[in-house]
């Protein structure tokens, strides 16, 4: 044995066991990789299909120049807020899309809350059936059906109207307005209702104090759901609106279509974006209760 | 007679009784009635009784629909609507149901992460999807110079073409369609997967016996939501379209604005409602189905 031999054999000693470690992490990690392959995978390609569209409106927004083979923009900056913030038309167009959404997120509650009571609540022949019915708005292609009514509301000159696009974007919010308030009111506990009026209080007062805090989670998420896609509502708005009713969504396919300016489109989308962000903020909640399928009977 | 009487009292009195439930129900039964079946009852009407040139009087005829028929525009229109709406679906089952699979059996952080970045889209409306698209796979746009950078430079873009809105409404789809599957997964018991592991069964085995049949529901609804959603779109194909062939909703819409033809545009919307008739009853059967059976 030479001096040599045995030397590299101290040392192969001396930096097995580190040498093992190392190749334990290795192959713990490889394990990982192995299991979550699909997942990573799946997470790579959402991360630049999902991912990489919504930050390109982002970095579009503070850009002052962004010339062609950069991967960023060229010129960073917050010039164009102003300039689209202050646009006749941006002006216009913000109030009447939130006024419109709220007076159909009102008139939806109005109409449709007081039938979801009664669909839970109250015996009648044909419950069920009526019930059902409100599934049909959700059969029929949306575009070729607006078509329809735009005919019927063009002899009622109610096209170019703030009324006809109040009643066109009202269709859209029926089935989520019944179905969703009207599972909660049938998912109240009946038994502490009636303990309550056994003690003596009037149903007002019951219906005030105990049957509306259980249903107010889901009256909230419908009540939000409704307002923010009727604020987004762009292809209704569009052909009962025009040329006088021109909400936000409407303004963005004109922006879209003429407009050299891209940040002008940019900062218009992320101001849109704002409810959205709301409903993201109450997101758990929702996907928890399965808010979103039971609006569409799943 | 006496006893005759008060049963009769009785029936008026149970028939008072449902008064309260029926006036209730009836605002958005009549609005619904008013702005859905009215318009569409009309369309219908009005697309099959074409008036007479001499006498105006209206009777039945078919015109307007051997009209559209020898259109060969809008017959290939038509075509390009069930093909990008049968690719749409189609692409759509295909990355929702791994991906439904994936969330169902996997809690890792990986799956977590997944989930959220899936159910984004629900937040993100059709208009601000289409600007994102335009200027992400539009020509010099951020795809085209990611890709330039890592020397890949025979990048053809999508935008203005057929596959640009298969692209974007499939992205638009994704987060409802895995919803609707994974509610439907989530019905099916561990035990029962188990126990078939515990007999041999195979991953594809456990799908196609187990998992398939019992999200049958869920898989029908995500198919005939979709498939009407697409079909009736006009937003995505609008703005990131070619000029033609049209889908039908542009179609309808510059029939309708733009060359000032109502009864034109009238008989497209007709031709499709009858296109997604079957699937829409397809759909409320679904769930009609579903309910009755969870209340017995």
């Amino acid at each position: 044995m030479t001096p040599s031999e045995t030397a590299e054999e101290q040392a192969t000693e001396a930096t097995r066991p580190k040498q093992t470690s190392v190749n334990l992490t290795l192959r713990a990690w490889l394990r990982v990789l192995r299991r979550e392959s699909f997942g990573l995978v799946a997470l790579l390609l959402l991360i630049v299909g999902i991912l990489g569209p919504i930050s390109t409106v982002f970095l579009w927004a503070f850009t002052e120049r962004w010339r062609y083979p950069s991967l960023l923009p060229t010129e960073w900056g917050i010039k164009y807020w102003a300039q689209t913030l202050s646009r006749a038309d941006i002006g216009s167009a913000l109030p009447l899309s939130i006024m419109l959404s709220l007076v159909v997120t009102g008139l939806s509650a109005l109409i449709c809350l007081p039938a979801a009571y009664a669909f839970a609540r109250m015996r009648f022949p044909g419950r069920q059936l009526l019930l059902l019915s409100f599934l049909v708005t959700n059969a029929f292609p949306r575009f070729g059906l607006y078509v329809s009514i735009a005919i019927v509301f063009f002899r009622l000159d109610l096209v170019g109207t703030v009324p006809g696009v109040i009643l066109i974007q009202l269709i859209n919010t029926l089935l989520l307005m019944i179905w969703i308030p009207t599972s909660a009111f049938q998912g109240v506990d009946r038994a502490l209702e009636e303990a309550a009026l056994d003690v003596g209080a009037s149903r007002l007062r019951v219906f005030v104090q105990i049957t509306l805090p259980m249903v107010l989670p889901a009256l909230g998420a419908a009540l939000l759901l409704t307002f923010v896609s009727t604020f987004y509502e762009a292809q209704g708005a569009l052909l009962i609106g025009l040329p006088n009713v021109r909400t936000m969504p409407v303004l963005m396919y004109s922006l879209i279509n003429n407009q050299v300016i891209v940040q002008y489109g940019a900062v218009i989308s992320l101001v849109l974006w704002l409810p959205s962000f709301l409903l993201l903020a109450f997101v758990q909640r929702f996907l928890r209760g399965n808010a979103v399928t039971a609006g569409l009977g799943v | 007679m006496k006893k005759n009487f008060t049963r009769r009292g009785q029936n008026l009195s149970t028939l008072l009784g449902y008064l309260p439930g029926y006036l209730l129900v009836a605002p958005p039964v009549l609005l619904m009635l008013l702005l859905i079946f009215y318009p569409a009852a009309q369309s219908i009407v009005r697309t099959l009784f074409v008036a007479n040139e001499g006498d105006g009087l209206r009777s039945f005829s078919l015109l307007r629909y051997t009209d559209f028929f020898n259109n060969r525009i809008l017959l290939w229109n038509l075509w390009f609507t069930v093909w990008v709406t049968l690719l749409t679906v189609a692409g759509l089952f295909v990355l929702c149901m791994p991906l439904a699979l994936y969330l169902r059996f996997s809690d890792s952080r990986i799956a977590a992460a997944v989930q959220v970045l899936s159910l984004f889209p629900l937040f993100v409306p059709g208009i601000i999807l289409a600007f994102a698209l335009i200027r992400f796979l539009g020509p010099h746009g951020t795809l085209d110079t990611l890709l330039q950078t890592i020397g890949f430079t025979s990048f053809r873009t999508p935008y203005l073409r057929p596959s640009g809105i298969i692209f974007a409404l499939i992205w638009e789809g994704l987060p409802f369609t895995i919803l609707v599957l994974t509610a439907g997964l989530r019905q099916v018991d561990n035990a029962l997967i188990e126990s078939a592991r515990d007999v041999g069964a195979g991953d594809w085995q456990i799908f196609t016996r187990i998992l398939l049949p019992l999200m049958q529901r869920s898989v029908l609804i995500a198919f005939c939501l979709n498939f009407i959603g697409v079909f009736g779109s006009y937003t995505i194909p609008y703005l990131l379209g070619p000029a033609a062939p049209q889908m039908m909703g542009v179609s309808m819409q510059q029939t309708y604005s733009e060359y000032q033809d109502k009864l034109g545009a009238e008989t497209q919307a007709v031709i499709t409602f009858l296109c997604c008739a079957l699937i829409g009853v397809l759909y409320v059967r679904t769930v009609t189905r579903q309910r009755i059976g969870e209340r017995n």
